[in-house]
């Protein structure tokens, strides 16, 4: 792989960035920033978006460079308009590049910039893997032999990424000032976020972020957490996870939070097993055999609280959106239809907790 | 108008014409879109959101808010509103404000019945207090699950399985 390309020094976009993507744009740019990391010129073919997600947008595509192979690459620029912007690229770039070469599979990062001189956003550019994202709400489409393959091996590799000592990894980086607990400054990026004003304001999750905050548990060994650990965010070939994606929520915690949000329902076709295969019992117990970390139920119990309290935050961000932000996309507007029953189910597993 | 019904019609229609109407080319379905885009239009004009729901939260509210006053007597407590509902509010946007100040109120006496403060001027009153609070602002979200349809994830997501999308 080659490598990472740091953009980091120099100054951000002077011009200010456009309001909206535009993927001819996006091309443009990408054609002469390939051109100066390659240091030679590089043609730009098959370019196509991807995704029509809320966050991050990825596009396919080849660069064949004047001399040297063709490479299928994959590009990931962080909308100004997306759910959270403004973006940073950081915690992706530094994951990948902590992570390749271990046995926690991830895209090679190719170069990134912060400052997206050429395209105009905080952008990175890594390798294509070949593999398929599976729906959370599809898992019954495939049979259940299958999905207990990848079950087993999504359990395995979490617990490799748990074992990892972060203090050798560019990952360190993450790491805060100390005046405040890794797991607890976890908790308080969502608080903040949902302190910002919208039009709604639920009472319940004001109380509970205070609660979250001051009785996280002391984690078993401080890890680094992928954040959004979940069914459909990986690559699968031929029975195999061939990449762990979406990194843009790593920090350092408790691996608590990591198995929490992956057996959250939602993730599992509304199911309590993880991808509607492998029971809760023998999750904990794989994991905590790969990985040799205790599980304690009240922390999971904890975690899963949290989990719902990050699903709301998250939601109310595409509140915020809508009736801020005045962004006409009403898949946003549907997601504030489902506050009540995030609350209420938070509000439950908080009860669980105590 | 009540802002959020206001903002939810405006969404749809420049959603329709931005995002729907530019990719489809039959005439018919164009036909059908502008129907739409009309339809929403006048329900800007004449409707609003039902205050039937609205209204039953509030008495929900203003329950909590009397069960507050009896329950901390002597305890030093934030302020709290008089009942709210009297016979002439009719207006949703009224009707919707009020609510939402209730939350608001809601939110400032959770915490502080679980602070410091009231737990140590009554330990047992305020857990009362905490555990009357939360019931009662369930029992507020579920009037509006009532109002909730059931959700269509898989089809607002697209429904189909991406591939090579790292």
């Amino acid at each position: 792989m080659q490598k990472a390309v740091a953009s980091l020094d120099r100054p951000p976009h002077s011009t200010g960035a456009p309001d909206v993507v535009d993927d001819a744009a996006v091309r443009a740019g990408l054609t002469v920033h390939l051109g100066r990391t390659f240091r030679r010129a590089v043609a730009i073919e098959g370019f196509s978006r991807k995704s029509s997600g809320f966050s991050w947008i990825t596009y396919s595509f080849v660069a064949r460079p004047v001399s040297g192979p063709t490479r299928k690459l994959v590009l990931r620029v962080g909308p100004p308009n997306g759910l959270f912007a403004p973006y940073s690229v950081m915690p992706q770039v530094l994951a990948l590049q902590s992570l390749t070469g271990t046995r926690v599979p991830v895209p090679g990062l190719v170069s990134f910039d912060q400052g997206g001189a050429e395209i105009g956003f905080p952008f990175f550019v890594c390798e294509h893997v070949e593999g398929e994202v599976p729906a959370p709400w599809a898992g019954s489409e495939l049979d259940e032999g299958h999905r207990r393959d990848i079950a087993t091996q999504f359990i395995a590799i979490l617990a490799e990424l748990h074992k990892l000592d972060w203090r050798e990894q560019s990952l360190a980086s993450l790491h805060g000032d100390g005046r405040e607990r890794e797991e607890v400054r976890a908790i308080s990026v969502w608080r903040r976020s949902l302190a910002r004003p919208t039009a709604r304001y639920y009472p319940l999750l004001d109380w509970g972020g205070r609660w979250l905050a001051e009785n996280c548990p002391q984690p078993p060994r401080r890890t680094i957490v992928h954040g959004d650990y979940r069914i459909g965010n990986f690559l699968e070939r031929e029975r195999k996870i061939t990449a762990i994606l979406d990194w843009e929520l790593t920090h350092l915690g408790d691996p608590h939070e990591d198995l929490a949000w992956a057996l959250m329902p939602t993730f599992n076709a509304r199911s309590r097993k993880l991808y509607g295969v492998v029971e809760r019992e023998e999750v904990i117990e794989l994991y905590q055999r790969a990985s040799g970390i205790s599980i304690s139920a009240r922390s999971l119990a904890f975690y899963e609280a949290f989990a719902l309290y990050q699903a709301a935050a998250i939601q109310m961000c595409a509140v915020r959106a809508f009736e801020v932000d005045r962004f006409n996309d009403m898949r946003m507007a549907v997601m504030a239809s489902q506050m009540p029953s995030i609350v209420r189910a938070f509000e439950r597993a908080l009860e669980a907790v105590a | 108008m009540s802002a959020s019904f206001e903002r939810l019609i405006d969404g749809m229609v420049e959603a329709l014409q931005a995002h729907v109407l530019p990719g489809s080319h039959d005439d018919f379905a164009r036909g059908q879109i502008f129907s739409v885009i009309f339809a929403l239009n006048g329900l800007k004009l004449a409707a609003d959101w039902k205050t039937g729901p609205l209204l039953e939260q509030i008495r929900l509210q203003d329950d909590a808010f009397a069960a507050v006053r009896r329950l901390a007597d002597g305890m030093s407590h934030p302020p709290l509103p008089v009942t709210r509902l009297t016979g002439g509010i009719v207006d949703a946007a009224t009707v919707e404000s009020l609510r939402d100040e209730g939350d608001r109120k809601l939110g400032e006496l959770l915490l502080w019945a679980t602070g410091e403060d009231a737990r140590t001027a009554d330990r047992s009153a305020a857990s009362e207090i905490e555990m009357m609070l939360r019931r009662l602002i369930c029992d507020q979200l579920k009037v509006e699950l009532a109002t909730t349809p059931k959700l269509m994830l898989q089809q607002i997501a697209g429904e189909r399985v991406a591939s090579g999308a790292n």
